[in-house]
């Protein structure tokens, strides 16, 4: 289900990469630097990102900082839904 | 709305030789994690022919294609060569080689490409250009010959390359209609893939990714957005729904590359595409038509079906195509 951005933490988000790249990952794990991110997994990550924060990844929100690691997804995340109420 | 434009013929040839995915040249060079993604492709073999070059399959696919269609060479009023990724030599012209080895005298002729796996599609819309702009012109063959650019046929990590021929006779009529063709590019990807080649002996050649990232995030999730946006403008702009097509012709880049596709668009690729991708590899812009060829010998479209024939490549190019079978409403009147 999707909930509102400021309730899904960095566990909720690794719950995800944990499932879809089949292995442990922490917080700050950098996981396309390991090799470990193909072209099937950026579009399960994408959909996860959007249907969880309720928000849609443009062209121009692909800049590859905005997704390496769980913690920066919950930022890319909030920025992006604060600058959509603001 | 485009004029009218129709393949009338689709031919395509394969090499006898069978190269299994484990007799790879350069396999063993390849890291661990490179032999794995290599092995999970989807390719079980290729067809290669270390005596063929691209001009070659390009004409044998041509005269095959003018031998079905029951047309002299010179009755071609256009020959348009896609261009091989790596010409044989500098300076030359292969397609006016072409013109001269099927002895097609009159025909128009010019090579186009400069898309990779998508530069079928230049060629088709130069086709029906030439045919709207020409009352007197009938008949325009778009040939292909498909060859990697090195020795090491896999390019790490998309596909395995084989090598084939495919030739389309574009006429105004013919059993399967282009309804439309709509096709995107974005130049930012322009060197993503490449190939370094001056002052350095052809087995050194090799396909390398600039940017891994870039490919498998990046363009990947642009690659979503534009399929997405270009297919529902496509049914859209022609009064059709999902429901209203009966089949999805993918490039065959991998088994991965196909449900990408599916998940992406919310369709089924035909399993067509799934056994040519295990038996061929991958054809570059010859993918398509050879797919096509084989679903409609397998008898998998009928007469009014539609089928959406997908392209996309990292130089970075999409296309899609919209077909019908059949000549259409002057066939069906009666």
């Amino acid at each position: 289900m999707p909930t509102a951005p400021a309730t899904t933490t960095v566990d909720d988000v690794l719950v995800f990469l944990t499932a879809a790249l089949g292995t442990e990952v922490g917080p700050d794990d950098d996981y396309f630097a390991t090799g470990l991110a193909d072209s099937l997994f950026a579009l399960e990550l994408v959909t996860f990102v959007e249907h969880r924060f309720q928000l849609t990844v443009e062209v121009e929100d692909l800049a590859i900082d905005n997704f390496r690691t769980a913690a920066r997804i919950i930022d890319f995340a909030r920025t992006r839904s604060g600058a959509a109420a603001s | 709305m485009a004029s009218a434009t129709a393949l009338d013929t689709v031919a395509v040839y394969q090499p006898d030789g069978v190269l299994p995915l484990a007799e790879l040249p350069g396999l063993d060079e390849l890291g661990e994690a490179a032999r794995e993604t290599c092995a999970q492709l989807g390719i079980d073999e290729v067809r290669a022919d270390d005596t063929l070059g691209a001009f070659d399959l390009a004409g044998r696919a041509a005269q095959r294609a003018l031998a079905e269609a029951g047309l002299a060479a010179d009755d071609l009023g256009a020959l348009i060569l896609i261009d091989s990724r790596a010409p044989e030599t500098l300076m030359s012209s292969s397609a006016t080689r072409l013109q001269d080895l099927l002895g097609a005298r009159k025909a128009l002729t010019f090579s186009v490409g400069g898309l990779g796996c998508v530069s079928l599609t230049p060629a088709l819309l130069a086709a029906r250009g030439l045919l709207a702009a020409d009352p007197e012109l009938e008949h325009v063959l778009v040939a292909h010959g498909s060859k990697p650019p090195t020795p090491q046929r896999y390019r790490h990590p998309v596909t395995v390359s084989g090598d084939g021929g495919a030739a389309a006779l574009v006429s105004r009529s013919g059993p399967i209609r282009i309804l439309d063709i709509v096709q995107e590019t974005n130049g930012a990807y322009w060197d993503l893939f490449h190939v370094d080649y001056r002052d350095r002996p052809t087995d050194r050649w090799r396909e390398e990714c600039g940017d891994l990232t870039a490919y498998s995030f990046k363009l990947a999730v642009e690659t979503r957005n534009r399929l997405r946006a270009m297919y529902r403008r496509l049914l859209e702009r022609n009064g059709l729904t999902a429901a209203d097509i009966d089949c999805h012709l993918s490039h065959n880049l991998s088994a991965g590359g196909f449900r990408f596709t599916e998940e992406t668009l919310d369709i089924k690729i035909s399993t067509t595409c799934f056994d040519n991708l295990r038996q061929y590899g991958h054809l570059g812009p010859n993918d398509v038509l050879l797919n096509l060829h084989t679903e409609l010998e397998r008898g998998g479209l009928q007469d009014g079906q539609r089928a959406v024939l997908l392209s996309a490549s990292p130089a970075a190019a999409w296309s899609l195509l919209l077909v019908e079978i059949g000549e259409g409403a002057a066939t069906h009147y009666l």
